[in-house]
């Protein structure tokens, strides 16, 4: 994997990190066209039936993302900040239909230029738990990060 | 899996002594009082420990033998890993996938002709 995880243990967050190999003005261009994002958001073998992007501040990200055996995820989000190309701030609004899994609420992606390379952070931030069961619900990547833990060993084998 | 169960479950898992049991488990199934032995605190701490991992259906255990031995379900730990991981997967995945558009924006930049600027 080239995609860098960091699970901080004090904060509800997950960051990845990633270089690409192009400058940042053109990462930003492919991540915030939709005729761009429709190429390639999802990977191998998905594709995109729909992108909106208003990307300004207050703007709305609308999106279905199909999956290869064609099931369909409509994906709604709302630009926060909007810093071309530093810094992009989305976020999701689930208009409270949201069942399942924990959504992250925030993600905040920075893009900083190195010598034609892009280095790209992005934070994600939950807000799916109350306030006291983000610290709480992030307390257990302790045990899975930590490689020599029972439970990990054990988690393997299910 | 509801949200509010897996986050029943994160709870559950947010507390060392709780992990330090359901490790414990992973190996067999144990009384309370053998999962006490390693903590300084009372058999009736530990039992509320118990009572969490119950709740959150981490636990279950037997309503035959006098001993009621506690026994891991692990379903739910599974499916709070998992999501994690598929997460993890989806933006490992999803970045892989724009480096290879990215290649491909040489050129042309990527943009179809007939679309105008949108910014």
């Amino acid at each position: 994997m080239n995609t860098q995880t960091e699970i901080p243990k004090s904060e509800p967050l997950i960051i990845m990190r990633r270089t690409y190999d192009a400058p940042r003005a053109k990462v930003w261009e492919a991540s915030t066209e939709p005729h761009h994002v429709k190429r390639w958001w999802g990977g191998p073998g998905f594709t995109n039936p729909v992108c909106e992007m208003d990307v300004r501040p207050g703007g709305l990200w609308h999106h279905v993302m199909r999956f290869p055996d064609g099931h369909e995820l409509v994906m709604d989000f709302v630009f926060i900040e909007v810093e071309p190309p530093a810094r992009l701030i989305w976020q999701n609004i689930d208009h409270g239909r949201r069942k399942g899994p924990p959504p992250t609420c925030k993600i905040t992606s920075t893009l900083d230029e190195d010598g034609g390379k892009t280095h790209t952070t992005m934070i994600a931030e939950f807000c799916s738990f109350a306030d006291r069961d983000y610290a709480l619900g992030m307390g257990f990547t302790g045990p899975i990060a930590a490689s020599n833990d029972r439970l990990v060993e054990y988690l393997k084998t299910l | 899996m509801p949200t509010d169960t897996l986050s029943a479950t994160l709870s559950a898992l947010a507390d060392p002594t709780r992990r330090g049991i359901l490790a414990r488990l992973a190996s067999g199934d144990a009384t309370v009082s053998e999962l006490a032995e390693p903590y300084d605190m009372s058999l009736a701490a530990v039992s509320k420990h118990l009572k969490v991992l119950e709740h959150a259906g981490l636990v279950s255990r037997s309503r035959e033998s006098q001993w009621r031995p506690c026994h891991l379900e692990a379903k739910p730990l599974k499916a709070a890993t998992q999501w994690l991981e598929d997460y993890r997967k989806f933006w490992d995945r999803n970045f892989d996938s724009l480096a290879a558009y990215l290649k491909t924006m040489d050129g042309d930049h990527g943009r179809p002709a007939k679309k105008g600027r949108s910014r």
